[in-house]
């Protein structure tokens, strides 16, 4: 069975082997050099508040390829689970159907179930294999960008990735597994519900998208208890809006004291905690640069309300998402098993 | 006499269509079975049922004495060809041997060289490529290397050219004789079926109609004709499988144990393609008044 | 070693066509006594038929007496059929000749010498029987 399952699945195994192939050998002929620029800024050896100068310095500087590597990496990463769901999940038993190969199969002497548990096993193991080994490749040539964002430098698009931050966050760490193996599984039951492949895959890759956009905006923010504080009007803050109505609308992308934490929500509350969104006694025509704007509301006990989530959690995020999404692969792969073996038609 | 299929009321439904209904059959080991009737019958759900592939809706059918596909032991027992005999495309003959091989633990694979060497099938060759004919010829060998007890083929010979045809059925029983194998075979033509079955099962409108040996079946059917009369004055112990009348001449197929002794009727035999059409007009006829015939999703 | 085949249309049950035409073999000289008969496995691959049938053909020739089964090498010729019956052909045939040209002379065509042929023939071996 396992002679078979190799044989059936060899021409994309192959792929995926010469696709991380070259993945690896791009990155490994441009990591070492960026490791090089990192040690140049002089990062290692700085101190205290000049990290931040020295590592916006180290991120704005980095031009030419490594800017789009990294954002080629992230790509390779985040859709690795698809083609793993469409290309190896949809086709494996709908392909069976399709061709009625499954008469063939089923009567060997071979029960289904344990046909069907070596056909999701192998290529299943290896779909974690390539994902993981793809985000650990990206990991180690990105490293110096990590730490310097990390050091809290500021520069560039690559600065706004936090760890946090969606796209660095299903790229990152164990959360690219629980992608890999829900991809595949939710591609095998298509195919084992829908019987025909490119129907299958059509629903997987529909299904799959509509999981990775709902998780990152609804579900994740809610997996552990947000926090709630409030903080002082400061450099970080950015205030939109104006205007004779005098509506602002604060918000922050920094929490001053908390480098990497998640910010969920922000908005300006008055001296008492409630939220305001006007503020006529900071319209008079004087008020004309954003730092006297910020002086008034400031001076009127204006504060900014701030739900985030504390970067100490990162890692529970991390645990907790891959978690749900290995449940979902193993309830999808149980169920899929189910309805093989159930003989109705 | 052990019966290979034993069928107790059994029935299978789709929706509101019952492609099987009410089938009763014990099938004794040692012979070829030919299952013959019209497209949409109930052939291939019947065959399902045996192998395992489907669940009844009522009833209960044992093959070798087990229920179907209920562990390794149970499939490596029988074999099973499905029609137009898939095989994976993608695979070379020599794979697809090495598939047999891998799954199951009875595999003879000096047979299976041996027959794929003889029928001058090259190894190396991808099975997507094969004709009809060879397409057969490599999934007979499949069933048949995995040296099964009970053979089950659904329609293997209907879309093969003549030639493919014969040589296939050549193959079967060469390998009939030589393993001692039991056979289930269905066709909707049964002059497939007439010079290698010796027994017969006919299934029309979802129901067996007749089952039994076929010497037995020729023995115990004959045409009458003579002048016209109601089949309802036969004897009891003559059941009419089909009349038809003119003004004055009745023409009667009849099934019985008994002799003909009323000197009004010429008796005459009947051959097995008469018998199978007889039993299938009738039951096509009654299952036009019933309700409309469901073809069987595949 | 003969060969058989089978005519599918001539409504004679295949197992007594394989019959006849041992029986003929062995009239004609064809099979003589110790020759050995196709194995049961060839002739049913050769000519795509039951086994059974060309089994359920062997035992009754050797219930007849004319063969015998050795049981793992095969089917071998006992008895003959030959002999008397050949050295009666001759005259039998002459007899034959005449009759057939008495029943053109007196304006039989062919369709009803054989019909005559085959009832007188059906009728006389009811008789015997009876």
């Amino acid at each position: 069975m396992i002679w078979l399952t190799w044989r059936q699945f060899r021409l994309q195994a192959i792929t995926a082997a010469a696709a991380l192939a070259a993945f690896a050998i791009l990155l490994a002929v441009t990591g070492p050099h960026l490791a090089s620029l990192y040690s140049a800024a002089g990062i290692g050896t700085c101190h205290g508040g000049s990290c931040g100068q020295l590592a916006s310095a180290f991120l704005s500087q980095l031009a030419g390829p490594y800017p789009t590597l990294y954002l080629l990496g992230v790509a390779v990463i985040i859709l690795a689970p698809v083609v793993i769901g469409i290309f190896w999940g949809a086709p494996l038993i709908a392909h069976e159907f399709e061709a009625r190969t499954h008469y063939l199969a089923w009567n060997q002497s071979v029960t289904r179930t344990r046909w069907l548990a070596v056909k999701l096993a192998l290529p299943g193991l290896a779909a974690l294999a390539v994902t993981e080994g793809l985000s650990l490749m990206q990991a180690w040539w990105a490293a110096p960008i990590g730490r310097a964002v990390g050091l809290g430098g500021t520069a560039g698009g690559i600065a706004r990735a936090s760890r946090f931050y969606p796209l660095v966050f299903a790229t990152h760490g164990i959360t690219p597994l629980g992608y890999a193996a829900f991809a595949f599984a939710l591609g095998v039951t298509a195919g084992v519900l829908i019987r025909r492949t490119v129907p299958a895959m059509a629903v997987t890759l529909a299904i799959f998208a509509a999981v990775q956009l709902a998780m990152p905006l609804w579900i994740r923010p809610h997996l552990f208890p947000p926090v709630r504080t409030t903080t002082a009007i400061g450099s970080d803050i950015s205030i939109a809006g104006g205007g004779p109505t005098a509506n602002y609308t604060l918000t922050t992308f920094t929490l001053p004291g908390h480098p990497g934490a998640w910010i969920l929500s922000s908005g300006a509350v008055n001296a008492t905690g409630n939220p305001v969104s006007s503020f006529p006694f900071c319209t008079q025509a004087g008020l004309r640069s954003l730092s006297s704007t910020m002086t008034c509301l400031a001076s009127h006990g204006i504060r900014v309300a701030v739900t985030y989530q504390p970067a100490g959690r990162y890692w529970a995020f991390e645990w907790t998402e891959t978690a749900i999404f290995l449940a979902l692969a193993l309830a999808l792969a149980g169920y899929g098993c189910w309805r093989l073996a159930r003989r109705r038609s | 006499m052990t019966a290979v299929v034993e069928a107790r009321g059994l029935g299978k439904q789709y929706h509101r269509n019952w492609a099987l209904a009410d089938c009763t059959l014990s099938i004794p080991a040692g012979h070829v079975v030919g299952l013959v009737g019209p497209n949409g019958a109930g052939k291939t759900t019947l065959l399902n049922l045996a192998t395992g592939m489907l669940a009844p809706t009522t009833g209960a059918i044992e093959v070798l004495g087990a229920r179907p596909a209920s562990g390794p032991a149970q499939l490596a027992r029988v074999g099973y060809l499905a029609q137009d005999a898939p095989v994976y495309a993608g695979l070379s003959v020599a794979d697809h041997l090495r598939l047999g091989a891998h799954l199951n633990p009875g595999w003879d694979g000096g047979l299976a060289r041996g027959r794929i060497e003889r029928l001058g099938l090259d190894p190396g060759q991808k099975a997507g490529s094969l004709s009809g004919g060879q397409r057969a010829q490599l999934a007979l060998t499949l069933t048949i290397a995995k040296r099964p007890e009970l053979l089950i083929l659904d329609e293997p010979v209907s879309s093969l050219d003549p030639l493919a045809r014969r040589e296939f059925l050549q193959e079967l029983m060469e390998a009939v004789a030589d393993q001692d194998l039991s056979v289930v075979l269905s066709s909707h033509l049964i002059s497939d079926l007439e010079r290698v079955c010796d027994y017969l099962i006919v299934l029309v409108g979802s129901r067996v109609q007749v089952a039994g040996p076929v010497e037995e079946l020729l023995a115990t059917h004959h045409l009458l004709s003579g002048p016209r009369r109601d089949p309802a004055t036969l004897p009891g112990g003559q059941h009419v499988v089909s009349a038809s009348h003119t003004d004055v001449q009745t023409t009667l197929l009849v099934r019985t144990k008994d002799p003909i002794l009323d000197p009004a009727w010429t008796v005459s035999e009947v051959g097995l393609e008469d018998l199978v059409l007889a039993y299938m007009s009738q039951a096509a006829a009654g299952g036009r008044r019933r309700n409309h015939l469901q073809e069987v999703p595949r | 070693m003969i060969q058989f085949h089978l005519d599918g249309r001539s409504g004679v049950a295949p197992y007594m066509q394989l019959i006849h035409q041992v029986r003929q073999a062995l009239r004609l000289g064809l099979l003589r006594e110790g020759d050995q008969l196709p194995k049961v496995k060839d002739v049913a691959a050769g000519l795509a038929i039951n086994p059974n049938t060309v089994l359920k053909a062997y035992r009754e020739l050797e219930y007849e007496g004319l063969v015998a089964a050795r049981p793992g090498v095969g089917t071998f010729v006992t008895g003959t059929l030959s002999g008397a019956s050949l050295a009666a052909h001759g005259p039998l045939r002459r007899d034959l000749r005449q009759w057939l040209s008495r029943a053109r002379q007196a304006g039989l065509d062919d369709e009803s010498i054989e019909a005559l042929f085959a009832s007188t023939f059906r009728s006389a071996a009811e008789e015997d029987i009876a």
